[in-house]
């Protein structure tokens, strides 16, 4: 045991004397600080959030996240470590010394594995210091740092991180032991890797839960899944039990690694080592002693030492690096795990709702080369550093330095076999896409766009990382450290948008997305990204011409003579291209800066959220002065697709439908637009001009009077000019312009520009405010939530466009004609709209069909891009059963046409306008629905049922701008298209349905950044008026009758639709809801709308006895209780006394018994007789309702 | 052709002194640089070998300035460094034909017809298409001697390449070595000094730095006749003998210990006078006795 302790003390000793060990100690603190004080609001820019802003960032759940995800970071260094600890001995020969003194293998094994482990320690233990650090940082909002618990530091490093440090480096130790080398440890970690992002892809899907925590070799995602419904209450006070999925996921991967590192343990061989090597050399030592001394003459020859010599061996020197390194079996195993990975993900490309999409070109690009793109900087760094050192490694530096070639050939050689390597792994990257398309029986091979999107986009910005790799390597001229640097890189270039840097500009390589889309292709966004591009290839360029000159030739490493050496080094040619890429870095750099900050505005997300707070600090008081309403809207939309334009120019009739005449009137126009006219009836001036803040004041010179008119004509346009920081302006594209009125001129104070957060609005000096009105306000209820400046407005557009597109605007087209080249649509609207529009221009194809021909007549067009047939039949079936259930159950429909457009996918959305749907490209369009899988869902169908809806809820009954609001649009949308759906795919399909929404619901309430409200009150937050909505609702129709739901939501439509102000609230829609429902229901009302209630119901036991003729008596316990959370969800339980499913279920899950029942709080006993063989029973079993465990809600039935 | 060093100076960033003033002119054929482990020969070597560089001093091989015009060095330059790797998964040829393409032999045939005469030169042509990380000590010093001798090099530098040599590889060597003296300047660093002996008709001792001895085998030897003595001395003696007397080296001869002085007359009775042999002119020089170069006598 001596001699274990004093080699883990001379390990750990000469370990932590190194300046690396200090060096990592001090990253991870300084990430850890960093990220603590941005949590904390230290920086103004910095968007790190563990949930609700109420969450303490020392919460037990911050710190386990903190710990969790900083600590993932560490498996570069406990590779680096733990391989380095073992392999160093045979990379300096230096095992010699140790494998013949008489030391026994278990103490130099463990001994080395025992101060390896101690260093380790002392790294990740840096991420503690570096958050005590941060929580202190100055600005840090003191509010936000809660009560200490040294648990809670504790909890994650003992049950997480140190683990990890114990799993992981047992296994690396015993690869670099066995093997001698540090690839396999390098590929090692590329595996853990692999199951941490495999893990982290199967959580997607509910069904996969437990393999996902059980793969991820870290415990992280584990632990998520744990804490996944933890509400802003738990992540404050609770621990992360070591129980559950964690528990199993610790103990799996605990036995793996000691099973590795036994295994390797049993396997080393300390004599081993030294025979293996000696056998070989005596054979080949044999082999020649045989052979005669003969006197040769060698040849005569000619040495051509001019550069053209040199410049033709480059191909083959090339050929050689990567030959020597794609030859290598890690290599290949480090690209087959990545082909496995990809292929064994290829069946759930595009996954919704747990169904597939087809496996288009751009999907499939998207996941492979997303996956890949790991794989490509695992790469880059490691080969980076392989080459740049293969010659030191190998110790042949010395006899190739002195040779004379010149040192521009191996440099040029090296880097251009890295950027080979990287060609090469794009090449596997495309083989990868295209066998995923086969797989899933996907014919359409799109090579041009594999080709230009993996070689022409990606390939280049790769080759720039390459350059900054081997830079770094040539630089800091220390293997081990330029791995962690580049690594470094990877992290803070990944991270600097968080912390409020996010100017493309300053990070190294750093480009504007470009989304492809099938409508728009790239559309115009490449320019931005090749200005980018270029601006990034100029620095690498004079990354490299430093690397060049800095490259280490001889075995002088010192800095003072490295940098003497470089600048006599500096040729001409160097120092000519050094001189160049200066010149165009500054010549690109003012080109871009001139784009993106001069021709456009660039401002951080903080500055541009300091405009909306100016608009509101100064603007907020007039948010109840008298204003006139919009009564008509006639406009020329002018769309120029390709020169990327749209101009309105038109009229509005504006009334004041208050009572006080209107001196001033406010007209918004967005700050990008140029405005050519802003003209009024009555003669007016501007008073005030805030351009930036949308804002023009106008006093008329003379009042409109109550109930007077107006008009007010506007021509305005909006052209890109240039590109900004995030691309090029996306308002109009070449094929998909998708804009709305938001871009016309806006009346009024528009108070969806203010700032909705607590937290943004604290950093920027406002107060918090209800992220809408309360339901109560009376001022508020004059407005509607869709737009505040129109009730219901009369309207005629015309819109134009390229002669080859179609354009498209809600109403009827009434003429089509083109002229100049261009075409133009002419629409009206038949009766008042809501004050929402939308205009749409592309190059589409038309599917038709007719609801009710001959009755109604309403023609169905969905206008798609050509290719996208998959799923139109689909959403046709949507519209036509939406339009059949609506109709019979709600009211008429108010239009006679449904229009469904498609729109490219830069965002992923349908919405729902007077009679025209636009619908995301990415939504629906290429879903693939396998009907006959019970997990498919066809979610087209969905949607479209939803959107229908719509024209209901919303162009029918529109709420006030008032909290609840979004309940009467989209929870009722939603609610719609749920009864849509269970005709057609029946309970068991709704069931998976709900099991989503439950999960979402339950998740995202723990991200609530601000608070959890019940329905009737909600604040436009999507998981409440659509997750949530969806289960209230379809447990009130479930218990109450689907017929009564309708009959009330009959009643709310007569009384409501297409009403003046003041606008109805979800208090009349409850109120309908009560008429309808028994009194013994009445309670369901307040539990599913009025309050935030949670059960926590479980089946305590169940057994069965035969009663003969196939009967059975089931007799079934359970356990109910019932909670009220608060909107930070601490929960208090209240009595219940509710009527809860009862249920015994077959082997199937099918239900041999299903009832409602009595249930009271706390345990009841239940007697059942069913008939039929019973499985399963239990309370509440096919989850109607909101618990956090629905999983026991069943228990097996015992004999 | 000659190569001058004059005043070469190196100390690195520990303190060590290894190159202390050093000037040297060597003319064409095999130089022996003598001296102990740590005398500062590998790194004279390895700045000749333009992989270094000099705090001071200057180094000329006829016309070019071999500090600063360093590709011009590397296009007539063969080295063997002391220590060196190889790639082990590559074969000889394979790896000869890469140096004699980075040498700059552009021609396909001619590199081919030069790698297949090295490796036969060298003895190395029966195991061409073995990979390097089976080669034994011997061979691969062979493998080292002929990558030098790419491309007709001008200056050839072999550091110790005869150290953790047998004595048969070592005379195979040899062979190899003195067939290559003849139109060039080969410099052989050593601490053996029957490599001296057996291959140098001009040598230079170093140590710390210095050079403290530089001329003909031949002619030191001569110098030094009639002041080398020699005397077996019993075994406890030695220490007091080393502190007394000036001894230059000590031998186990047949189980005795036999003592050779450095002196004008018999240091002592008991010391007889003996032939002086190259090694009695290293022991010499090393133990200060020569202190001033004998340049005259080369």
């Amino acid at each position: 045991m001596g001699a274990l302790a004093s080699i883990a003390g001379f390990e750990f000793r000469q370990r932590f004397k190194r300046i690396s060990t200090h060096v990592y100690f001090l990253v991870f603190a300084a990430l850890a600080a960093l990220w603590m004080a941005a949590a904390g609001g230290a920086f103004a820019s910095a968007n790190i959030v563990f949930g609700a802003d109420k969450v303490n960032i020392n919460s037990p759940y911050a710190l386990s996240q903190t710990i969790g995800i900083l600590g993932f970071f560490a498996v570069t260094v406990i590779a680096a470590v733990m391989g380095r600890a073992v392999q160093q001995d045979f990379e300096y020969q230096s095992f010699h010394f140790f494998f013949t003194s008489p030391i026994h293998k278990r103490d130099y094994y463990l001994g080395r594995f025992v101060g390896a482990f101690l260093v380790l320690v002392y790294v990740v233990l840096g991420i503690a210091f570096g958050v005590l650090v941060g929580v202190h940082w100055p600005g840090v909002d003191a509010s936000r740092v809660g009560p200490w618990s040294l648990r809670a530091f504790a909890q994650p490093y003992l049950v997480v991180l140190l683990p990890n440090v114990l799993i992981l480096g047992g296994a690396f130790f015993g690869l670099a032991a066995l093997t001698r080398r540090m690839l396999p440890v390098y590929v090692g970690s590329v595996i853990v890797l692999i199951g941490y992002l495999t893990a982290l892809r199967l959580i997607a899907d509910i069904d996969n839960r437990t393999i996902a925590a059980l793969l991820d070799p870290v415990g992280q995602v584990a632990t998520g899944l744990v804490a996944r419904y933890w509400t802003v209450a738990d992540r404050n006070t609770r621990f992360v039990p070591l129980a559950g999925d964690l528990l199993m996921n610790r103990a799996v991967w605990l036995a793996v690694g000691l099973a590795i590192f036994g295994f390797c343990y049993w396997r080393f061989s300390m004599s081993q080592a030294m025979e293996g090597k000696r056998a070989k050399r005596d054979a080949a030592a044999n082999a020649v002693a045989t052979q005669r001394v003969r006197e040769v003459a060698i040849p005569a020859s000619r040495l051509d030492l001019t550069t053209g010599a040199y410049l033709r061996e480059l191909p083959a020197i090339v050929l050689l690096h990567v030959r020597e390194t794609v030859k290598n079996v890690y290599f290949m195993v480090i690209v087959l795990a990545g082909a496995l990975f990809v292929l064994s993900n290829s069946k759930v490309v595009g996954s919704m709702f747990g169904t597939n999409t087809y496996p288009v070109t751009y999907q499939v690009l998207d996941f492979v080369s997303g996956t890949f793109a790991l794989f490509m900087l695992v790469v880059t760094a490691f080969y980076a550093g392989e080459l740049v050192w293969r010659e030191r490694d190998a110790r042949v530096a010395q006899l190739t330095d002195s040779l004379p070639a010149p040192t521009w050939l191996e440099f040029a050689a090296k880097l251009m076999a890295l950027f080979a390597i990287q060609a090469l792994l794009q090449v596997v990257v495309m083989a990868c896409g295209l066998l995923v398309q086969v797989i899933n029986g996907y014919t359409h091979f799109e090579i041009d766009q594999y080709l230009y999107r993996l070689f022409a986009m990606q390939l280049p910005e790769y080759w720039m990382v390459a350059a900054l790799a081997f830079f770094i390597h040539v630089a800091v001229n220390q293997k081990y450290l330029g791995h962690f640097l580049v690594v470094l890189y990877y992290i803070v270039v990944s991270t600097a948008a968080g912390f409020g840097f996010d100017h493309n500009l300053y990070l190294y390589g750093s480009v504007p997305t470009v989304i492809y889309s099938d409508m728009n292709r790239y559309g115009h966004f490449l320019p931005a990204v090749r200005w980018f591009q270029a601006y990034w290839g100029a620095w690498a360029i004079l990354l490299l011409a430093a690397a060049r000159v800095l490259w280490v030739r001889g075995v002088d490493t010192q800095w003072r003579v490295r940098l003497r050496g470089a600048v006599s080094r500096a040729s001409h040619l160097s120092t000519a291209v050094a001189a160049i890429a200066v010149v165009a870095i500054f010549a690109l750099g003012a080109f871009i800066f001139y784009n993106t900050n001069v021709l456009n505005p660039y401002r951080t997300q903080f500055a541009q959220q300091e405009l909306q707070a100016q608009y509101e600090k100064s603007y907020k008081a007039l948010e109840n002065m008298p204003q006139p309403k919009i009564v008509t809207t006639t406009v020329a939309v002018d769309i120029f697709p390709h020169e990327h334009r749209v101009r309105f120019s038109g009229r509005y009739k504006l009334v004041n439908k208050t009572p006080s005449p209107i001196r001033e009137v406010y007209v918004n126009v967005q700050e990008q637009a140029h405005i050519a006219k802003l003209a009024s009836s009555i003669a007016w001036k501007e008073v005030e001009s805030r351009p930036e803040l949308a804002w023009h004041r106008f006093a008329l010179d003379k009042p409109l009077e109550a109930g007077a008119a107006m008009t007010l004509d506007f021509d305005v346009d909006y052209a890109a000019r240039g590109f900004t920081n995030g691309g090029a302006d996306p308002t109009v594209v070449d094929n998909g312009t998708f804009v709305n009125n938001i871009l016309m001129p806006r009346i009024g104070y528009i108070d969806f520009f203010e700032l909705q957060q607590d937290r943004d609005r604290a950093k920027h000096g406002l107060k918090p405010r209800l992220r809408m009105p309360d339901l109560d306000d009376a001022a508020a209820r004059n407005r509607n939530y869709i737009s505040s400046d129109g009730d219901w407005i009369d309207f005629d557009t015309t819109v134009s466009t390229d002669a080859d597109q179609v354009a498209l605007a809600p109403g009827y087209l009434q003429k089509e004609w083109t002229e100049g080249g261009r075409r133009h649509f002419h629409y009206v609207m038949d009766r008042p709209i809501l004050n929402f529009y939308a205009f749409l221009s592309a190059r589409y194809s038309v599917k038709k069909d007719v609801w009710h021909p001959g009755a109604e007549n309403v023609p169905i067009e969905i206008y798609y891009q050509p290719g996208h047939e998959y799923d139109l039949q689909r959403m046709v079936d949507g519209v036509k059963d939406s339009l059949d259930y609506y109709t019979k159950n709600f009211s008429p429909y108010q239009h006679h046409q449904v229009r469904i457009l498609e729109f490219p996918r830069y965002q992923a959305f349908a919405q729902s306008f007077p009679n025209t749907i636009p619908f995301s490209e990415g939504i629906g369009f290429i879903a693939k629905v396998d009907d006959k899988d019970p997990k498919d869902l066809d979610y087209p169908y969905y949607v479209t049922a939803h959107e229908v809806g719509h024209q209901w809820w919303a162009h029918q009954a529109i709420g006030a701008d008032v909290q609840g609001v979004t309940m009467l649009s989209e929870t009722l949308a939603q609610y719609s298209a749920l009864m849509v759906m269970k005709h057609k795919y029946g309970d068991a399909k709704m069931k998976r349905f709900l099991r989503y929404e439950l999960d979402n619901y339950l998740r995202s309430r723990g991200a609530e950044r601000q608070r959890e409200l019940p329905l009737y009150r909600n604040e436009n937050q999507p998981y409440i008026h659509y997750r949530k909505g969806s289960l209230a609702m379809y447990e009130f129709q479930d218990a109450i009758g689907e017929e009564n739901v309708n009959r009330a939501l009959a009643s709310f439509l007569k009384k409501v639709a297409f009403q003046e102000p003041p606008y109805t609230t979800s208090r009349e829609l409850l109120a309908e809801f009560r008429a309808v429902t028994p009194p013994d229901y009445q309670y369901l009302i307040t539990d599913l709308f009025e309050t935030i209630t949670l059960f926590e119901n479980r089946a305590v036991e169940a057994s069965a006895k035969d009663a003969g003729n196939g009967m059975w008596d089931v007799t079934l316990k359970v356990s109910a209780k019932k909670l009220r959370a608060d909107e930070t969800g601490v929960q208090n339980e209240v009595p219940m006394d509710d009527w809860v499913d009862i249920g015994v279920l077959d082997a199937d899950d099918n239900p041999l018994s299903l009832e409602r029942r009595k249930v009271k709080s706390g345990e009841s006993t239940y007697a059942i007789r069913v008939k039929g063989k019973p499985a399963k029973a239990g309370i509440d079993p096919i989850n109607k309702l909101i618990d956090r465990r629905p999983e026991d809600n069943v228990t097996t039935v015992k004999y | 052709m000659q190569l001058t060093i004059q005043g070469m100076c190196k100390r690195y960033a520990n303190g060590v002194q290894a190159l202390d003033n050093v000037s040297l002119t060597v003319s064409q054929g095999m130089f022996g640089l003598l001296g102990p482990n740590g005398a500062g020969k590998s790194t004279l070597m390895r700045t000749l070998a333009t992989l270094q560089e000099a705090d001071s001093g200057s180094a000329r091989l006829d016309d070019i300035d071999v500090l600063r015009e360093k590709d011009r060095v590397r296009g007539m330059l063969g080295y063997l460094p002391q220590d060196f790797g190889v790639y082990p998964k590559v074969t000889a040829q394979d790896m000869l034909d890469h140096f004699a393409r980075l040498k700059g032999i552009s021609n396909g045939r001619e590199r081919k017809a030069v790698v297949d005469a090295l490796l036969e030169r060298t003895n190395l042509s029966g195991v061409r298409k073995q990979k390097l990380g089976g080669f034994s000590g011997g061979m691969r010093q062979r493998f080292g001697i002929a990558q030098a001798l790419i491309g007709n090099p001008k200056l050839i530098i072999v550091d110790e390449p005869t150290a953790g040599l047998d004595p048969e590889e070592r005379v195979r060597f040899h062979n190899l070595l003195a067939g290559i003296g003849r139109d060039a300047i080969v410099i052989l660093s050593t601490h053996i000094v029957d490599d001296v002996a057996d291959l140098c008709p001009n040598f230079a001792v170093i140590s710390k730095g210095r050079v403290l001895l530089a001329g003909e085998p031949r002619g030191a030897v001569e110098a030094l006749r009639g002041r080398i003595w020699r005397r077996a001395i019993p075994r406890e003696t030695l220490e007091a003998a080393q502190e007394r007397l000036p001894i230059i080296s000590t031998r186990l001869q047949s189980g005795e210990t036999v003592v050779r002085a450095y002196a004008e007359a018999p240091p002592e009775p008991g010391f007889e006078s003996v032939e002086p042999d190259l090694e009695d002119v290293y022991f010499s020089a090393v133990a200060g006795h020569l202190a001033v170069p004998m340049r005259a006598a080369a």
